[in-house]
């Protein structure tokens, strides 16, 4: 059961869809319109939200008058055991990465994007206090 | 005569071995899930000030604090484990892009009384986006994190749907 809440900002919700479903494992559990979907991955539940509109929702402009867009550098991350094997495998299916593999301290990342520039994580840990396990 | 205690002798079935599941429960016990497998969904935001931001998610929102550097924390909250990195470092792109916080894309946090939530929230100088807005599945409102990063706080409404399974 998903049970964690994620909710990104998409221009086009048909084409997030088919981004997450097709390439990051995610299922379809909602779409009950051209301006939301709600996907699920594991505990991970990532709600997509078009802009516009006032008091519809997750997109809604605010009161004074600004717009959500996509983008930014927040994102959520999927773990993977090769991220060297997953970014040459997305990339060859034509997604779009942030640079190239980021080695970092607990582990090895690279930032996929979704059709709307959102940033998604791909990371491989190579230290055992970063793996998502259910370890001590 | 049948001996009556036949009724209580179950039948000898052969357990067939499953390799995958006693590899996959070896990965689990071992803590080397594979992907997708796992209970716990990462989310990675990115603070001016690691110390502020432990303070505001620890204090305000009910997370836990697991470990904590200069540059980096991770808290967790439930199956949330929420990464707060400084930006630059080996976050920085080649081409020397450094990442920010800010944006719209957000964690959603659901609460049992919106309201009760943010008049603490207010009370402890949390800067809110928007006003509160609702539908018939749900009332939200966005607050920020002193880097000025969203967090969706939601409180459920009759409308409200969550897969059960």
């Amino acid at each position: 059961m998903a049970t964690v809440q994620v909710r990104y900002i998409v221009h086009d919700v048909d084409a997030a869809i088919g981004f997450y479903c097709q390439h990051l494992g995610f299922e379809e559990v909602m779409h009950p319109g051209p301006s939301f979907a709600m996907l699920r991955r594991g505990d991970l539940r990532l709600v997509l939200s078009r802009p516009g509109g006032q008091n519809v929702g997750g997109g809604s402009q605010t009161a004074d008058g600004r717009m959500p867009e996509p983008g930014g550098w927040n994102r959520f991350a999927v773990e993977v055991e090769d991220v060297a094997a997953t970014f040459e495998r997305l990339k060859a299916a034509g997604v779009t990465f942030r640079g190239e593999v980021i080695r970092g301290t607990g582990g090895n990342q690279a930032i996929a994007e979704d059709p709307s520039g959102n940033p998604i994580e791909i990371f491989q840990p190579v230290r055992d206090s970063a793996r998502l396990s259910p370890s001590s | 005569m049948a001996d009556p205690l036949d009724v209580l002798r179950l039948p000898v079935v052969p357990i067939q071995p499953r390799p995958a599941f006693a590899a996959a429960l070896l990965r689990r016990i071992q803590g080397r899930g594979v992907a997708g497998a796992r209970d716990t969904a990462t989310v990675r935001y990115f603070v001016d000030d690691v110390g502020a931001a432990v303070d505001f998610y620890r204090d305000l929102l009910g997370f836990e604090e697991e470990l904590r550097t200069p540059s980096f924390a991770m808290l967790y909250r439930g199956d949330l484990r929420l990464l707060l990195s400084v930006p630059g470092g080996s976050h920085t792109l080649p081409d020397g892009t450094v990442p920010r916080p800010g944006g719209w894309n957000r964690i959603s946090l659901r609460v049992d009384d919106l309201d009760a939530a943010l008049t603490a929230l207010r009370r402890a100088g949390a800067r809110l986006r928007t006003g509160i807005v609702q539908n018939p599945a749900v009332r939200n409102v966005l607050v920020e994190d002193p880097s000025g990063n969203p967090v969706e706080l939601f409180e459920p409404l009759a409308g409200y749907y969550e897969r059960s399974t």
